[in-house]
């Protein structure tokens, strides 16, 4: 109980960021306010679009926009995929579990590693496989992101949607308070980049009905609706390219390690990729000393990743939680512009694509397959269902993450813990079919019971440890 | 300074001058791909030197502390970004090396004291290698892996070392509360022992002293509770967000 009272070492920042809304959008949250008590029904009240289907904007191209304009698309609804750099390939981990490739119909081809082994290395170096449990079709997928999300793109093409090879800049929304609301259009304006054109790109404006927010962690769509700020970590990666000798090792294995010098509230990894491994960290609260965890990782692997030479670097933002407003009348984020990361693992393709797929079907059915206008009703019911569906995870994963990343004693607790079958089980279980299944409750009890002890004799470790330098 | 100390200072003199040596080592620790050699014996020696004044085993400890400090240096490096850990493979590592630590997990048999295992000593060898790893992060090896695990150490030596002391402390702090209030409750209202034991009141009061004295046992404690309680529903409320402003600008119209 000391260890866990006494660690506030993840700092969470009582300045709660979130409810700091921006001042601009104090018009446009007058506006229409009322749908809590009328609801419901709102496909029946609003007005029938005459003559054109309803027209909807994704903005980005990943795996939430890609996914929201295949269901739009196959909707019946006219949609527009904008998308600024089409062979993009985003700094990611690029796992996806299992449960992904049955949902969304991905091909094998696209994943190029299945990864069945992870070894969990704890601050001194007690080692830990998991993945005994998994079953001869289980696995966890390595896909390179450029892949991923053109074969997305494509499909969604197929479906009947436009991919437009452009930059959003900004967008007009209808005028707040008044009636014309419902029924006016957002006007947005992109760069097209049209190669035989100029290099910049020409100016374009469009109007749709309403516009799906799927530009990332720096959406430019959030701060337009003045969605607030969410705080999020930086993960830094390094591609590296180690000989083959080194790289059987890694065929199917992935190495998670955890501990102070590897990063004070997340971990450090390092992944395998089609013909290289990408070794990486990442952290919330001590930004600046990124370099210096990824020197400590790079230490801690250094045995299986020496004479390879490093290929690429890069770094992004992680959303560490969903911003504070996700939705503003008719315009909707998905993906990682929304927040949807979770805690502990980082994990955020499945739940970009879901999210994605969830609000396409909120607007599809709210407009009843395209011919009637939307209101900000519909779109909140694919966050109900959303928020409703996975909030279990969510919550159980940040549990995890406050419980066991806490200090290296925790972390030491947390390998232990990772060595019972009975846990092995239930994590993959959760992670790669996304369900929070109560197991048998004796051995749930038994469980509590091991992982208190773990964190309690790493704790009395932690007492002694701190005796041996006072 | 610090390798002239001998073990036999008294704790307290150690402890404020390894404080200062303690906080160099952070800083050492911070401009880790640009250690010198120099920096690596201190820190080895400091940790002989803290290690010795306040455990009980202290020859052992300098011993294995110093053995590792004789192994050289860290190749000093700028960093070469294009050949990942070749410098730290061509120079012998500083490593953890202890004689009872055998194949990656230690040797119960080399703990016997009269017959059965020191568990005692064992937790404080684990205490000391994670520690040392601590200070000086190492590289997981797969041919050399560390399988420790501490359940190996049965239960009640963790209870004996550590849950008797503090129960003692806190089931004798509660005698006190409670030996007090009873005298002072008495004094005021003249309600015997027994008698304050029926009355709800007074039911209600035990409950908070001994709520309070199993969580509050260090005067930080209060502000650390109230951070966790907050802490626990944080997450809910950043996820609520979204619904809470819809309710607020509600009530507003």
């Amino acid at each position: 109980m000391a260890a866990i009272s006494s660690a506030m070492a993840a700092g969470q920042n009582s300045d709660f960021l979130g409810l700091r809304l921006a001042s601009t959008s104090s018009e446009a949250r007058n506006a229409n306010r009322r749908r809590l008590s009328l609801q419901i029904r709102a496909s029946k009240s609003s007005p029938r679009l005459s003559g054109r289907p309803l027209r909807v904007a994704v903005i980005g191209g990943g795996p939430a926009g890609g996914a929201a304009a295949e269901t739009l698309a196959k909707g019946g609804v006219e949609t527009v995929l904008i998308e600024r750099k089409l062979d993009n390939s985003k700094p990611c981990g690029g796992a996806i579990p299992l449960c992904m490739v049955g949902e969304f119909d991905l091909p094998l081809d696209i994943i190029d590693r299945k990864v069945t082994k992870m070894k969990m290395i704890s601050p001194s170096n007690v080692s830990v496989d998991i993945g005994r449990t998994l079953k001869p079709h289980e696995y966890i997928g390595m896909v390179r992101r450029e892949v991923l999300d053109a074969y997305l793109r494509e499909r969604a093409a197929e479906a009947g949607a436009t991919v437009v090879n452009g930059l959003f800049l900004k967008m007009d929304s209808p005028p707040a308070g008044s009636g014309e609301s419902a029924t006016t259009r957002y006007k947005i304006y992109y760069n097209e980049y049209n190669s035989k054109k100029s290099a910049t790109g020409e100016k374009k404006e469009m109007e749709v009905d309403a516009v799906v927010g799927a530009d990332g962690a720096n959406s430019r769509v959030a701060k337009e609706i003045g969605a607030g700020d969410y705080e999020y970590a930086i993960a830094f990666q390094e591609r590296v390219k180690i000989p083959e000798a080194k790289m059987e090792y890694y065929k199917d294995r992935a190495e998670m390690y955890v501990g102070d010098d590897v990063s004070p509230d997340f971990y450090g990894w390092v992944f395998p990729k089609c013909d290289h491994v990408a070794v990486g960290t990442g952290t919330v609260t001590h930004k600046s000393d990124i370099k210096r965890f990824q020197a400590a990782t790079r230490l801690r692997a250094c045995d299986k990743i020496a004479g390879g030479k490093i290929i690429r670097v890069e770094a992004h933002p992680i959303p560490e939680h969903p911003r504070p407003r996700r939705v503003l009348d008719r315009v909707a984020l998905v993906g990682d512009a929304a927040g949807y990361v979770t805690k502990c693992s980082g994990e955020g393709i499945y739940f970009a694509a879901k999210s994605g797929r969830m609000c396409a079907e909120a607007i599809v059915e709210g407009s009843a397959k395209g011919t009637r206008m939307i209101d900000e009703g519909d779109l909140r019911k694919y966050l109900e269902k959303f928020d409703k569906a996975y909030w279990p995870t969510y919550k159980v994963l940040d549990v995890l993450q406050k419980v066991f990343y806490r200090s290296n004693s925790a972390r030491e607790a947390f390998v232990e813990m990772c060595a019972d079958d009975y846990v092995q089980k239930m994590t993959f279980d959760s992670y790669l079919y996304k369900r929070v299944v109560p197991g048998n409750p004796l051995d749930d009890l038994k469980l509590a019971i091991n992982t208190i002890g773990s964190l309690v004799r790493s704790s009395a470790l932690r007492r002694e440890m701190a005796k041996i330098t006072a | 300074m610090a390798s002239s100390l001998s073990p036999s200072l008294p704790t307290i003199f150690s402890t404020l001058i390894s404080k200062p040596n303690h906080r160099s080592q952070t800083l050492q620790l911070s401009f880790f791909p640009k250690k010198l050699p120099s920096l690596f014996m201190a820190r080895s020696a400091d940790n002989g030197t803290g290690g010795a004044a306040a455990s009980a085993v202290v020859e052992e400890k300098v011993e294995s502390m110093n053995s590792p400090a004789k192994i050289e240096e860290v190749k000093d490096t700028e960093e070469s970004l294009s050949s990942n850990g070749v410098a730290v493979e061509n120079a012998e590592v500083l490593a953890f090396k202890d004689p009872r630590w055998v194949g990656g997990t230690w040797d119960l048999t080399q703990f016997s004291k009269g017959g059965e295992t020191d568990w005692d000593a064992v937790i404080d060898a684990e205490a000391r290698r994670r520690k040392w790893l601590e200070d000086n992060p190492e590289a997981s090896s797969t041919d050399d892996p560390v399988v420790f695990d501490t359940s190996i150490v049965p239960w009640w030596a963790w209870v004996k070392r550590y849950h008797l002391p503090e129960a003692e402390l806190l089931n004798g702090r509660a005698a006190m509360i409670g030996f007090f209030m009873a005298y002072f409750v008495d004094s005021l209202t003249g309600v015997g022992l027994v008698d304050q034991m029926g009355n709800f009141f007074c039911k209600i009061l035990l409950l908070i002293s001994v709520g309070g004295v199993m969580l509050i046992r260090k005067n930080e404690d209060i502000e650390k509770l109230k951070k966790l309680i907050e802490e626990t529903t944080f997450y809910d409320k950043q996820w609520q967000a979204t619904w809470q402003e819809d309710y607020k600008s509600d009530s507003k119209n």
